[in-house]
């Protein structure tokens, strides 16, 4: 298991935002909670998983999201974990990524380069970390670079190409056609990142992932 | 077309999210070149990112006084909004 020291404790967990909160705070995109609370795609087999974890001697007993509502990557996943926590018994606070940068900073992505959100932390009840899980899932993630090949095929322009080398028109062709390629994935890749959390949690209990 | 319409600004309109590293890079190099724009921060306001998802899906979204648009900035791909 990784080790992490983390800066949370009961009293700041405390400080977190509850779900229904968030949402009611969330200056925008409050319709795409709960479009997307209404139809997380959690099966009666994860839920009985999550149930097995929970009951475990040092099982996940709180879940601390970072998140922002503005984010697209948040209000696809988040009410996912809402979901989790809520047929679990887990304890769900949400902490506003730029208000909480200390948090944010002990669980970089991208080589220790970026506050991607969401993530979703894991403890037990005596805050000793379990895992985490961020962003988006690894499908999403190679689906983003296969589209980007396949988008440049289709547009002639190079594969060695990057955004910030391109032209301008070129980019823009291209995160059009990108754009268009991989929104048709979003319950896909929601439905994964439930399996990677199931995985991470049966990794970090050692029990198997199976409800 | 509303009063508020990007095409009839005489300066681009810059459409935007504070915690956003393309959309801060961007800021910072129109800056630099001294360009002057307006920034509308989608973060903030509901109507306004309705208004930005009128012209992509990706921000930082720069609404050009000739109509152009352009999506993203740098090497990333941006924030989906």
């Amino acid at each position: 298991m990784q080790a992490i020291t983390s800066v949370v404790n009961a009293a700041r967990f405390a400080q977190g935002l509850n779900y229904a909160d968030f949402v009611a705070q969330a200056t925008v995109n409050q319709d795409k909670f709960i479009a997307n609370g209404a139809t997380v795609p959690l099966s009666e087999e994860d839920a009985s998983f999550f149930r097995k974890a929970a009951a475990h001697p040092r099982g996940p007993f709180k879940i601390l999201a970072l998140a922002e509502a503005w984010c697209g990557d948040v209000y696809r996943e988040l009410p996912t974990a809402a979901r989790i926590a809520e047929v679990a018994g887990m304890e769900l606070r949400v902490f506003l990524r730029d208000q909480n940068l200390d948090i944010m900073d002990q669980f970089l992505s991208n080589d220790g380069k970026s506050r991607a959100i969401p993530v979703f932390v894991f403890y037990t009840k005596d805050f000793e970390y379990l895992t985490h899980w961020t962003e988006r899932s690894a499908s999403a993630h190679a689906g983003l670079a296969v589209t980007m090949k396949e988008a440049k095929a289709k547009l002639n322009l190079p594969q060695s190409a990057t955004f910030g080398t391109l032209p301008d028109a070129d980019r823009q062709a291209l995160l059009t056609e990108v754009i268009a390629r991989v929104r048709p994935f979003g319950d896909q890749w929601r439905r994964d990142a439930i399996q990677e959390v199931r995985q991470l949690l049966a990794n970090a209990l050692s029990i198997p992932n199976a409800g | 077309m509303p009063a508020d319409n990007a095409a009839m600004a005489v300066r681009p309109i810059v459409y935007t999210i504070r915690g956003c590293d393309s959309c801060v890079k961007l800021l910072s190099k129109f800056e630099a070149e001294h360009v002057e724009f307006e920034e509308r921060r989608v973060e903030l306001s509901q109507t306004v990112l309705e208004e930005a998802r009128r012209y992509g899906s990706l921000v930082p979204i720069v609404v050009w006084p000739d109509g152009r648009v352009q999506q993203g900035f740098g090497d990333s791909i941006g924030c989906f909004i």
